[in-house]
C-alpha cells in the first residue's frame, strides 16, 4: 500500500467518482450511488458487486477508511470516509484529468470534430 | 424498499460467489442497493428479469475480478472474451456432433430444473400479494368453527390483532345472460384490513356489514369483474341479482386487485359473514366457518400466538362440552399461511427439485466427460501451443471457454424448454396446489436458470481444466496417443462414470417407488362405478325457490326429466359429491351404543341422498332396501348406514330395524332400513369412515342443494351432457348448472397430486437413465476407439472378438459396479423422505431396489458393449498397416 498519491494514478473512473461522493463526509453504498447518479445522469446503472469491489479496493489501498455509523443510523450499514491520502489522490487525479483536458483542448478536439 | 424473502435468499446465495470478507463487510449494503435496483423495475416482469440478469453478470464478473490481481484483470477479460471464446466457438463449430450432444444434455437438465424451480417458486416461495404476509396466520385450523368462535379468538389471544372467519359459499348470479354459479367467500368486515389489501375501485366492507340484514353488499374479484362485467368502470354502486346467503340481490361496493382471489380457493366474490355478535358460543349456528385467518399483533411472535391458542381452545371446549375431541383441543395450533396451505405437498415438491438437480448433475458429468475426451483429442494442438510459448493458464482458459460456450447455448435451450414445460405444468398441474396456475418464467426463475447454468459450466469445465492444469498436455507431442497405458478410462473419467451411475440409481429408485405406490393406489376399489356416470350440479337461485318445498320439488323434476332421456338408466342425487374434499360429519347416537367414559360423542359422516343414487353410482345395498321416493317428510324417518358404521357401533349385529339420531340423543329417531357397502369417498388414501345416508326429503332443515348423478348406457356419459343441460333448462332457464363431469374423473381428482408427482419423478428417472446410458456409451466409445490398434493386434494374434469385447467391457465394469453400490447406499439413506408420499409400500421396498439395480446394470453393460463391439470390428491388417 503506497502512501504516495502519484502511485495510485490513474484512478478507475468509478473509484474517482466514489472518492468525490464522500468528499463531504462519511457515507454508505446506496447513498454514494444516489449521489453519483444524481450528479451524472450518463453514468449508467451501478450494480452492487461492481461498486463494492471498488470500495473494497479503495479501503485496502488506504484511500478510504471505515467509519462508525452516525447517531441514529442503521448500524448494519458500512460507512466509509475519505482518508488524507484519499483526499490527496482525488486532488492529484483531478489535476491529471484537468491537464489531460487542457491538452485535448489545445488540439481543438471539440471544435474540429 | 426491501427484498421479498425468496428474492433475498436468492441474492444472498449469489453473493456467496464473492470473497467472504466482502460478503461480511458489505452483504447488507449490497442487498440494500440491489433492492433499490429491483424496486425501480417492479411492475414489469421483463425489467425485473433484466435486473436479475445484470445482477448475475455483475456478481460473476466481479467475483472473478476480486480474485485476479488488479492490473491483470482488464487485459485478462479482454483476452478471454476476445480470443478464447471465439476460438472455442470456432472449434465447437468444427465438431457439431460433440457440440450438439453437449448442448442437448445440458439444455435438457437446465430446462427440467428451471421448470421444476418455477413450481417451487410459484407454490412455495412467491410472496403473497398482502402486506407483510409472513405475519398472517391460520388460527386453530384443525377444526370447523362458528362466527362467535372467531370473535373469541380475537378477544382472548393478545398475540393476534385481527381475526376473520372464512367460509366458502356458492351463490347464483342471474340477469346477465346465462345463469352462473358464483364461488363466494364469506368474510369478516375487517378481512381486507387484516390482509392489508385495498380495493382498486370502490371501498372495503363497512364495519357493521356482518350484522344480520346489513350484509347485502359484495366485493368482486378482479378476474370476475373482467369476465362478467367486461371491466365496467361504473360497476361500483350497481345492484346485481346475486342470490344466496340470505340475500336475493347485493350492491357492488368494490373491486379487488388481481392475484388475491386464488389463494385458498378460486374466489369470484367476497360477501360479509353475517350473524349476531353477542350470541353465546352454543347458540351461534354458523358452524360453516371453515378457517380463521389472522394477523399477528405488532411485536407478537408466532410462538407467543401458539402459546395462547391452547388456553383459547380449552375455553371454547369448556363452553361446548362434547363438541371437540380431546386431541383437537390439546393439538390446537396457529399456523403460518403458506406452511399450512402447502403442508401436504411441500415435501414432494422439494423432493422433485432434489431429483431434477441430480439429473442435471448427471448431465454435467456427461459434458465433463465429453470435454475430457475432447481435451485428449486436442492434446496435440495444446502441446503445439505450449511449445510456442502459451502458458498453461491459456490452455485452461481454452477448455473453460468450451464449457462457457456450451453452457450459454445449453442455458438458452434450457430456458426455451422450460418455457414450454411451464405452460404444460400450468395446464395439467393439480388445481389444489395454490399458485400452480400462475407458474411462469419470471425474474427469480430466470435468475435460478442463470445460476444453475453457471454451476453447470463450472462443474462441466473444471474437471478437464484441472487435468490440463496438472500437466495433462505434455503427452501430446510424444506421438499419437495410444491410450492403452494406465487405467483405461483415466481416474477422473472413472469417478465421473461411477458418480453418474450412483446418481441415476438414486433418482430411478425414487421414481420406481412412486410408480409402485401409484399402482397400489389405483388398484384400490373406490366402491363406486363412475365410468358411465354423468355428474352435474344445478343450483336453483334462492329468490326463485324461497321455500324448501319448491326447492326440493325442483330437484324432483330434474330427476324425473333426466330419467326420461333416451340412454339414461338411473338418476339420483346427493348433497356432497364423492371425490370432492368437502365433508359433513355430525354427532350420532346409535341405538344401544354406550359411549366409553370420558370419550366425546361419536361422529359419523352425513349424506342426504335422493332415490336412485345407489343404483346410479353402483354402490351395492347389501341388505334391506335403498332410499325410495316414498321416503318423504310425512313417512317414517329412515336411514342407511355403511359397513364401517355397523362395525364401529353395532359389531356383529344386524343393523336392520335399529334406530339412530343425530346431534342429540332426544332428536328425531331414524330407522335403519338398509346396509350399503363401504366406499372411498375421499380417495384411496383415506380410510372409510362410518357413514349415514338420509333421504334429503326427510331432513328437518332448509332444503339442501344436490349433485345429480345419471348412469348412462353409452361408454361416454359426456356425450349426453348437452341434452341434459337443455332438459334442465327446460324446467327453468335461470338455474345455473356447474360441475358437469364424468364421475370417474371427479373420483380421479383425489389422486391428481400423487399422479402429477409420480409422472414428474418418472420423467426425471427416465431422463437420468438415458443420460447415464449416453455417458457410459460415450466414454466406452471413446476409449474403445483409442484402443482399436490394440484390438487389431490381439485379433491378429488369434483372440476371439467376444474375448476382445469382454475385455473392453470389463474395464468399464468397475466404475459401473461401484456406482451401483454407492447409488443403492445413497437411495437407502434418502428414500425415507418419500415415505409420506408412498402408499402400500415401504421406502426401502426390496423389489424396487432390485429392479432398479438390474435395469441399471443391464443398461450400463449394453451401453458399454455396443461401442466396444463396433470398435472390435476392425480389420487387423489395416490397423497394423496404419501403425
Amino acid at each position: 500500500m503506497s502512501t504516495c498519491a502519484e502511485d495510485h494514478l490513474p484512478l478507475h473512473p468509478l473509484e474517482f467518482r466514489i472518492l468525490l461522493a464522500v468528499l463531504d463526509g462519511p457515507s454508505y453504498g446506496l447513498r454514494i450511488v444516489e449521489e453519483i447518479e444524481a450528479r451524472e445522469r450518463s453514468v449508467g446503472t451501478l450494480y452492487p458487486a461492481n461498486l463494492y469491489r471498488r470500495i473494497r479496493s479503495l479501503l485496502s489501498d488506504g484511500l478510504l477508511a471505515e467509519s462508525s455509523p452516525p447517531e441514529g443510523a442503521d448500524t448494519r450499514r458500512t460507512y466509509v470516509l475519505l482518508t488524507p491520502l484519499g483526499r490527496e489522490v482525488a486532488v492529484a487525479e483531478t489535476a491529471r484529468l484537468r491537464d489531460l483536458v487542457a491538452e485535448a483542448e489545445r488540439y481543438e478536439v471539440l471544435d474540429g470534430s | 424498499m426491501s427484498l421479498g424473502p425468496t428474492e433475498a435468499r436468492l441474492y444472498r446465495a449469489m453473493l456467496r460467489l464473492l470473497p467472504r470478507d466482502m460478503r461480511r463487510r458489505f452483504g447488507h449494503d449490497m442487498t440494500e442497493l440491489f433492492a433499490a435496483r429491483l424496486q425501480r423495475a417492479r411492475g414489469s416482469a421483463l425489467r425485473m428479469a433484466g435486473v436479475w440478469l445484470r445482477a448475475v453478470f455483475d456478481t460473476v464478473e466481479h467475483s472473478l475480478a476480486t480474485r485476479t490481481p488488479k492490473r491483470d484483470w482488464e487485459g485478462w477479460t479482454m483476452g478471454f472474451i476476445g480470443q478464447d471464446l471465439r476460438t472455442s466457438i470456432r472449434s465447437l463449430g468444427r465438431s457439431p456432433v460433440f457440440a450438439l450432444a453437449s448442448v442437448l444434455t445440458l439444455g435438457l437438465g437446465i430446462g427440467a430444473s428451471t421448470a421444476t424451480f418455477s413450481v417451487v417458486h410459484s407454490v412455495l416461495l412467491e410472496e403473497f400479494p398482502f402486506e407483510d404476509p409472513d405475519r398472517l396466520v391460520f388460527v386453530w385450523p384443525e377444526v370447523n368453527a362458528n362466527k362467535t368462535m372467531a370473535l373469541m379468538a380475537e378477544e382472548r389471544m393478545t398475540a393476534l390483532s385481527g381475526v376473520s372467519g372464512l367460509s366458502n359459499w356458492t351463490l347464483t348470479l342471474t340477469g346477465l345472460g346465462e345463469p352462473v354459479e358464483v364461488s363466494g367467500l364469506l368474510v369478516s368486515p375487517d378481512y381486507f384490513e387484516i390482509l392489508g389489501v385495498s380495493p382498486v375501485m370502490g371501498r372495503s366492507f363497512p364495519a357493521d356489514a356482518d350484522l344480520p340484514g346489513s350484509g347485502n353488499v359484495v366485493i368482486l374479484s378482479h378476474d370476475f369483474w373482467v369476465r362478467l362485467f367486461g371491466s365496467d368502470p361504473q360497476v361500483v354502486g350497481r345492484v346485481i341479482e346475486l342470490g344466496g346467503g340470505g340475500h336475493e340481490s347485493r350492491e357492488v361496493i368494490g373491486v379487488m386487485p388481481p392475484g388475491i382471489d386464488k389463494l385458498w380457493a378460486d374466489v369470484d366474490v367476497w360477501v360479509p359473514l353475517e350473524g349476531e355478535r353477542s350470541l353465546g358460543l352454543a347458540d351461534d349456528n354458523t358452524w360453516y366457518v371453515n378457517e380463521r385467518v389472522a394477523r399477528l399483533a405488532p411485536g407478537a411472535t408466532l410462538e407467543q400466538a401458539n402459546g395462547q391458542v391452547a388456553a383459547y381452545a380449552r375455553a371454547v371446549a369448556d363452553e361446548l362440552p362434547g363438541h371437540f375431541e380431546e386431541e383437537e383441543v390439546t393439538g390446537a395450533t396457529v399456523q403460518p399461511l403458506r406452511g399450512y396451505l402447502t403442508r401436504d405437498i411441500a415435501g414432494s415438491i422439494w423432493i422433485a427439485l432434489g431429483a431434477v438437480s441430480l439429473v442435471l448433475l448427471i448431465g454435467c458429468f456427461n459434458v465433463a466427460n465429453l470435454l475430457l475426451a475432447r481435451g485428449e483429442t486436442r492434446s496435440k494442438d495444446f502441446a503445439v501451443r505450449v511449445a510456442l510459448g502459451a502458458g498453461r493458464q491459456r490452455i485452461v482458459m481454452l477448455l473453460i471457454g468450451d464449457a462457457v460456450v456450451i453452457g450459454i447455448l445449453g442455458g438458452a435451450l434450457g430456458v426455451l424448454l422450460a418455457h414450454r414445460l411451464v405452460q404444460l405444468v400450468a395446464a395439467v398441474g393439480p388445481s389444489e396446489l395454490p399458485g400452480i396456475g400462475d407458474v411462469g418464467l419470471n425474474g427469480p426463475v430466470i435468475a435460478y436458470a442463470l445460476l444453475v447454468t453457471t454451476i453447470a459450466v463450472l462443474v462441466a469445465g473444471l474437471a478437464p481444466a484441472f487435468r490440463v492444469a496438472r500437466g495433462g498436455t505434455t503427452a501430446g507431442l510424444r506421438g499419437t496417443a495410444r491410450g492403452s497405458r494406465g487405467h483405461p478410462l483415466g481416474p477422473v473419467t472413472s469417478v465421473l462414470v461411477g458418480s453418474q451411475v450412483a446418481l441415476a440409481v438414486m433418482v430411478a429408485v425414487g421414481s420406481g417407488l412412486m410408480l409402485r405406490s401409484l399402482d397400489g393406489l389405483m388398484a384400490v376399489d373406490p366402491g363406486i362405478e363412475g365410468d358411465r356416470v354423468l355428474a352435474f350440479r344445478p343450483t336453483p337461485p334462492q329468490n326463485r325457490y324461497p321455500d324448501p318445498e319448491s326447492y326440493r320439488d325442483y330437484y324432483s323434476q330434474v330427476i324425473e326429466r333426466v330419467s326420461a332421456l333416451p340412454g339414461v338408466d338411473a338418476v339420483g342425487g346427493i348433497n356432497l359429491m364423492p371425490g370432492r374434499l368437502d365433508n359433513w360429519s355430525f354427532p350420532t347416537h346409535p341405538e344401544g351404543y354406550v359411549v366409553p367414559a370420558g370419550a366425546p360423542t361419536p361422529v359419523a359422516n352425513f349424506r342426504a341422498v335422493r332415490s336412485g343414487y345407489f343404483q346410479a353410482t353402483g354402490i351395492p345395498v347389501l341388505t334391506g332396501r335403498a332410499i325410495s321416493g316414498a321416503d318423504r317428510s310425512n313417512a317414517e324417518p329412515v336411514v342407511l348406514v355403511n359397513e364401517t358404521f355397523v362395525e364401529t357401533f353395532w359389531p356383529g349385529e344386524d343393523p336392520l330395524g335399529k334406530t339412530l339420531s343425530i346431534f342429540s340423543a332426544s332428536g328425531t329417531s331414524y330407522q335403519v332400513v338398509g346396509l350399503v357397502a363401504d366406499t372411498r369417498q375421499h380417495g384411496p388414501r383415506r380410510e372409510t369412515q362410518p357413514e349415514m345416508y338420509f333421504s334429503d326429503l326427510q331432513i328437518p332443515w332448509d332444503a339442501l342443494s344436490l349433485w345429480i348423478v345419471a348412469r348412462v348406457r353409452d361408454d361416454d356419459p359426456m356425450a349426453l351432457a348437452q341434452a341434459v343441460r337443455e332438459t334442465v333448462w327446460e324446467i327453468d332457464p335461470d338455474v345455473p348448472i356447474s360441475g358437469v363431469s364424468r364421475l370417474a374423473e371427479v373420483l380421479n381428482e383425489t389422486t391428481a397430486t400423487t399422479r402429477f408427482m409420480t409422472w414428474l419423478l418418472t420423467a426425471f428417472g427416465a431422463l437420468a437413465l438415458a443420460l447415464c446410458a449416453i455417458g457410459v456409451f460415450g466414454v466406452t466409445a471413446y476409449s474403445s476407439g483409442r484402443r482399436k490398434a490394440e484390438f487389431g493386434v490381439r485379433l491378429a494374434l488369434g483372440a476371439s472378438r467376444v474375448g476382445v469385447v469382454a475385455s473392453a467391457v470389463s474395464r468399464s465394469l468397475g466404475p459401473i459396479l461401484i456406482g451401483l453400490l454407492l447409488g443403492t447406499v445413497g437411495a437407502v439413506s434418502t428414500t425415507d423422505y418419500l415415505a409420506s408420499s408412498l402408499y402400500g409400500i415401504e421406502p426401502r421396498d426390496p423389489v424396487t431396489f432390485a429392479a432398479v439395480v438390474v435395469v441399471m446394470a443391464a443398461v450400463g453393460l449394453l451401453a458399454a458393449a455396443v461401442p466396444a463391439w463396433r470398435a472390435s470390428r476392425v480389420d487387423p491388417v489395416r490397423v497394423l498397416g496404419s501403425e
